[in-house]
């Protein structure tokens, strides 16, 4: 919302309605009290600098430009004020411009050049000189309303009105649109959301006032209940027939006839241009002028062309109601728009003349062959006009306040002030009564609220005095009760105070937010409930960081094609309905593919071994909680990945096993053992467990299982597809783990094992055993045997060294550990423990057909 | 697969014997035959370059699908011992990379930063969810069906329907969790203790990418309630907690603002810890830095959370951590923290 201060103190000169706006302080100290107690400024402009050097010219002369068909070469008449520019002949200068506007005898909004184009100011400041267009030179340029920053409109140059007062070429522009001691402050729209009544000069300066601790007084015309005039002379016919009662609670019309159409006074039309509307004609700009000052939009329609519409109709009729089947209506700007079947309408009888609170249409729109008007105020529910809005990308000022949900209870007094006004000024006089269609409007109600309730919530000590006074200068009714309360009656205009807690907002921020006290709350010594989640998550990036890896985070969402890459199926994943960008179509069911989908830029960028991890959400249709909501299940993926060269020269074997190395690295952190069952054995039961295993390659990936045989993820390396759809190199492998189900596992007792006295003895076994057998599998038979023979009261690792499989004949394998083996009694000799394993591998042999090599 | 036109159906038969033989199987599908084809189109009569087409894109499929099959069998990979610690008939035995090139993401490091400061000051953590429903991002929070409000929220929502039948939400602020966190330790109130928690968590905007603006961002909420809590308690403990991660003192500002969810709101502004209030470039030369949203929270929202807002009050925050982090190290784009590049990561160590 920009708020000229120009505008506001001509309103409080015209009115009386407050005195001067800026303190003592200055404008920087009205900036500041602005932020802290109406809403953060965007920005400060100051107009008049922004105009510097800017001149009106007359367009002496125009002609085509020689060498460009869309360019006119004109020449200028500044009356000799501009310095240092190259004259032609009469002191003329020489501009080329573009606009197709641009005609001899007009005046013109000139900028020299040096100057700076405003509209650019701002950001990129846009210097102009002297330079040659097509072989032609053009002393600065023509500006548009847009290259002047006063509005958007930059279908041709400003046409400088001269018909109200004259204007000698080389007057300021500055000083004929009164922008010379402007300064401009842009306030965030957002906090006015439900302030509708600060989209209005009145409402902005009552606030400007009220954070001064100033009064305000309203108009003497702003009031809830105006005398309406009655009918002067003529008189013509006017229905309204509202057909949606609820979404247009108040509809008020009335019309005017001998309405002489013309330029507004120049006053009006700098009021417009100052805050960016483009002058149109004296009625149309009364209606905007009084929706800029009361935030109560106004529409004016051609009372005989409404007539019109209608065949044989003496009588314009005025009709609200939801579109008809197929309808379309051409709006004010040319636009051409199919409602949809929930807008309100604004219809003569039989067809559309506007968009209710949105748009007017554009043949009905009045113009200088007007002499007959309808004046609108109306209220519209604040919901229908947001969807409708939002439904044609129709974003008007109409829009803007009637989504803020404007007061039904002012459209009256609003519609009688632009009637006077075009009474006194546009010759019009009152051609029928009002009309008034109104449904359920709801009068303010008192809020009670006690002095106490809103200093607890403040912190603050204030009177019931002071702050009936920080009200009452906003023109609130505080009535003081029995016991310190207040009833607090809001003003007619302000549709946002209903329950106490208003109240301790409204006092709060007239009185001075930077006022409160700045105590801390103060709590016993209970210690804070644990959340065990985040800080285990925590120590698994901590100890995966340590171990070498770097933590990505990466989107979400995932592209279809992502999923479908992995060999997923993405119709087990939820669907974003809305994203504006095609990478973002699914909630991702693992995290693997988006960790896959980062590999080969890394590879690319020169980084020839690595570990990515990430811990995230991950969700699937099938995981769905008992109230309905889908399961956020955490995750932990993590992938290695080693460029040809490297892994070469750096490793041996299969990827596989370097991953294995890292998820034992993190679980023997978290003290779980696990189980790993190759892929081949089965399939996974649910949809989200086969997205989960889907890019992995079965015959070099397993299942990762507690000992208790819960699955809590998956590892190996990837399929041939996979690999050579994400650009894998062949050195890569991968993981992806429950975190709910780790934490759940992970064992709090303590690893630690004392240290015995005595000497260990170490020894190596090497067996010999079919091809079938599995490395665990005889790990786990020597384990438990060792264990099980054991001579007095040891302690022992049994670690895997070698494996040895013959390339051709893979029948058999070679598998060897080395045994490490201590006791707390005494000294073990050399000979007992090769007979322990002698035992162990005896048993081995039975189990699993090993021999002791 | 059969053909109905000769002219394809002869092309087949030629590029599936020349695939058996080929060395590059995805070569075939750039066959001259192929192009052939494809450029005897325009030269038939109209209606007959439908059906044409149709069997083209066919034989096309029918083509990528076997050297799809046919790479899959030639990379077939060995079975491996998927128990054991490391692969047959090797010397060199699996290892961590070098503790040296491990990193966590800032961002994450940054949340647990924040989460440690607000722990020591009594708060316990709870983390966000990543999809939600309706009641819980709008209803539960004062926002009425349809409420222009919502607009500043440019939510993602599912295909997918809630049990309400409204599309699941991906949240786009913290807030979502406000009022779980309520229901959840609405117990402390009745034991005289406070509700102090925070919520980090991810959050989404249905916004275009450049470098100041992410659709996926961070955020740490923050919910207090008690006995007689007031807006200068929250003023002062969003004061304590940006001087603890600063290291410094700091000025605080507050400017009204408007959330349906907190009455009064405010958005929350601090002196800027790096030139401390001379003007840089991380303040704009303002001296100011706005940092987060705030207020006390709308008896509505506690209501709704079955707390007597006449009895207790409280405040809540929702602080955007990303920010924070771009500033803490002078990040020049908001793109690289979801980037996956390690020139961006490594440097975090």
């Amino acid at each position: 919302m920009k708020v000229s201060l120009n505008a506001i103190r001509f309103m409080n000169q015209r009115y009386g309605t407050a005195g001067e706006v800026v303190p003592a302080g200055g404008v920087n100290q009205l900036v500041e009290k602005i932020g802290a107690q109406l809403g953060a400024v965007e920005e400060v402009i100051d107009v008049g600098k922004k105009y510097k050097g800017i001149v009106i010219a007359k367009v002496v002369s125009c002609e085509s430009h020689p060498d460009a068909d869309k360019l006119s070469l004109c020449r200028i008449d500044d009356g000799r004020k501009v310095k240092g520019v190259k004259r032609g002949p009469r002191g003329l200068i020489q501009v080329v411009c573009g606009a197709p506007n641009v005609k001899e005898g007009m005046l013109a909004v000139w900028l020299p050049p040096g100057t700076i184009v405003p509209a650019t100011a701002d950001k990129d400041p846009l210097k102009l000189e002297a330079r040659e267009i097509r072989g032609q030179v053009s002393n600065g340029m023509l500006a548009s309303s847009h290259e002047l920053g006063l509005s958007e409109d930059h279908s041709g140059i400003l046409d400088v009105d001269q018909s109200v007062r004259p204007i000698k070429p080389g007057t300021s522009f500055a000083e004929v649109y009164e922008l010379e001691n402007d300064v401009v402050i842009d306030i965030e729209n957002k906090m006015f959301t439900h302030r509708p009544d600060l989209f209005g000069f009145l409402g902005i300066s009552r606030e400007l006032a009220g954070i001064q601790q100033k009064p305000f007084i309203s108009p003497e015309w702003y009031k809830e209940n105006p005398i309406f005039p009655a009918i002067e002379g003529q008189r013509l016919e006017l229905k309204v027939q509202n057909e949606l009662p609820k979404l247009a609670p108040r509809f008020n019309a009335v019309a005017m006839s001998d309405v002489k159409v013309g330029p507004s006074p120049i006053w009006l039309q700098v009021e417009l241009s100052r805050v960016g509307i483009r002058p149109i004609n004296n009625i149309v700009d009364y209606t905007n002028f009084f929706m800029m000052e009361t935030a109560q939009p106004l529409h004016a329609y051609d009372y005989d062309k409404v007539t019109a519409k209608d065949a044989g109709a003496k009588h314009a009729t005025i009709t609200i109601r939801h579109p008809k089947k197929g309808e379309t209506i051409t709006l004010l700007g040319g636009k051409e728009v199919k409602p949809h079947p929930e807008a309100i309408m604004i219809a003569s009888k039989t067809k559309a003349i506007g968009i209710g609170g949105v748009m007017g249409g554009a043949d009905t729109e009045v113009d200088a062959t007007t002499t007959n008007i309808i004046l609108e105020a109306a209220n519209f529910d604040m919901y229908s006009i947001r969807k409708t809005a939002m439904e044609h990308g129709l974003f008007t000022d109409a829009v803007t306040r009637f989504t803020k949900g404007q007061s039904p209870l002012q459209t009256v007094t609003v519609l009688a002030k632009i009637v006077d006004e075009i009474r006194k000024f546009a010759g019009g006089k009152v051609a029928s009564n009002l009309r008034d269609s109104k449904h359920r409007l709801q009068n303010p109600e008192p809020v009670k609220v006690t002095a106490k309730f809103i200093n607890e919530r403040l912190g603050l000590n204030l009177t019931p005095a002071k702050m009936a006074r920080l009200l009452e200068n906003v023109e609130f009714k505080v009535m003081r009760l029995a016991g310190g309360s207040l009833g607090v009656m809001p003003p007619f205009w302000r549709t946002d105070i209903h329950i106490p807690e208003d109240v301790v907002e409204e006092i709060g921020r007239l009185y001075g937010y930077d006022h409160l006290p700045l105590d801390l709350p103060k709590r016993d010594l209970t210690s804070v409930e644990p959340e065990p989640m985040l800080e285990f998550k925590a120590g698994l990036r901590e100890v995966l960081s340590a171990a070498g890896a770097n933590e990505v985070l990466t989107y979400s969402f995932v592209p279809g094609q992502l999923m479908k890459k992995a060999g997923q199926n993405p119709a087990n994943a939820f669907k974003i309905a809305n994203a504006l960008s095609p990478e973002l179509e699914y909630y991702r069911m693992s995290l693997v593919p988006s960790l896959l989908d980062k590999i080969h830029l890394n590879i690319k960028s020169g980084f020839n071994e690595f570990a990515l991890f990430e811990i995230n959400q991950t969700h699937a249709k099938d995981l769905i909680e008992k109230d309905g909501l889908p399961i956020e299940e955490y995750r932990l993926g993590l992938v290695f990945a080693a460029e040809a060269k490297r892994a070469k020269y750096k490793y041996q074997g299969a990827a596989y096993y370097q991953v294995k190395k890292y998820l034992e690295l993190l679980l023997s952190h978290l003290n779980i053992e696990a189980v790993y069952e190759p892929m081949t054995l089965r399939e996974p039961k649910m949809e989200v467990g086969k997205a989960a295993a889907a890019p992995f390659e079965r015959q070099r990936s397993a299942y990762v299982m507690t000992k208790d045989n819960k699955l809590i993820g998956e590892i190996g390396e990837f399929k041939p597809s996979v690999t050579s759809k994400f650009k894998l190199p062949a050195f890569t492998a991968g993981f992806e783990i429950d975190v709910a189900q780790l934490l759940k596992q992970q064992s709090p007792q303590s690893s630690y094992q004392p240290i015995p006295k005595f000497p260990k003895v170490e020894q190596d076994i090497s067996l010999k055993v079919p091809g079938r057998v599995d490395y665990a599998q005889l790990h786990s038979v020597i384990t438990k045997n060792v264990d099980k023979f054991k001579p007095s009261n040891p302690q022992f690792s049994l670690n895997g060294v070698d494996i040895y499989q013959d390339e051709e004949d893979k029948t058999h394998k070679h598998i060897t550990f080395h045994l490490e083996i201590a006791s707390f009694d005494r000294t073990l000799t050399a000979e007992e423990v090769n007979k322990l394993l002698d035992k162990a591998a005896a048993e081995a042999n039975k189990k699993l057909g090993a021999e002791r090599l | 697969m059969g053909y109905e036109i000769k002219k394809v159906a002869d092309v087949a038969d030629v590029l599936k014997k020349r695939l058996k033989t080929m060395e590059h199987k995805p070569s075939i599908l750039r066959a001259i035959e192929l192009k052939a084809l494809a450029d005897e189109i325009p030269l038939l009569k109209p209606e007959k370059r439908a059906a044409f087409g149709k069997e083209l894109n066919k034989l096309k499929a029918e083509l990528q699908k076997m050297v799809e099959v046919a790479e899959e069998e030639t990379t077939k990979l060995e079975p491996i011992d998927v128990t054991a610690p490391f692969d047959v008939n090797t010397r060199k035995r699996p290892r961590p990379l070098s503790s040296e090139l491990g990193s966590q993401n800032p961002i994450m490091a940054d949340q647990d930063e924040l989460i440690n400061i607000f722990a020591r000051m009594g708060f316990t953590a709870i983390e966000s969810r990543q999809i939600d429903d309706d009641y819980h991002m709008f209803g539960s929070l004062n926002f009425p069906e349809g409420h222009p409000a919502r607009d500043d929220y440019d939510s993602f929502v599912t295909a997918e329907k809630d049990k309400n039948g409204k599309p699941f939400i991906a949240p786009a602020h913290t807030s979502t969790m406000q009022n779980r966190v309520l229901k959840q330790f609405k117990p402390n109130l009745e034991k005289g203790q406070a509700i102090a928690v925070v919520i980090p968590g991810r959050v989404f905007r249905n916004e275009d990418l450049d470098p100041r603006h992410e659709h996926t961002f961070q955020q740490i909420e923050g919910v207090y309630v008690d006995k007689g809590i007031h807006a200068g308690h929250l003023i002062a403990t969003l004061k304590t907690f940006l001087q603890e991660y600063y290291g410094q003192e700091l000025d605080v500002k507050t400017q009204p603002f408007y959330f349906p969810f907190t009455e009064p709101s405010f958005e929350f502004a601090m002196s800027c810890p790096f030139c401390r209030k001379k003007g840089c470039n991380v303040c704009s030369y303002s001296g100011w830095i706005e940092i987060l949203g705030c207020g006390m929270i709308h008896p509505n929202v506690l209501k709704e959370a079955g707390i007597d807002p006449n009895v207790f009050t409280g405040f809540a925050w929702g602080v955007g951590t990303m920010r924070l982090t771009m500033m803490k190290y002078g990040i020049e784009d908001i793109r690289h923290f979801n980037s996956g590049k390690l020139e961006f990561l490594r440097q975090f160590k």
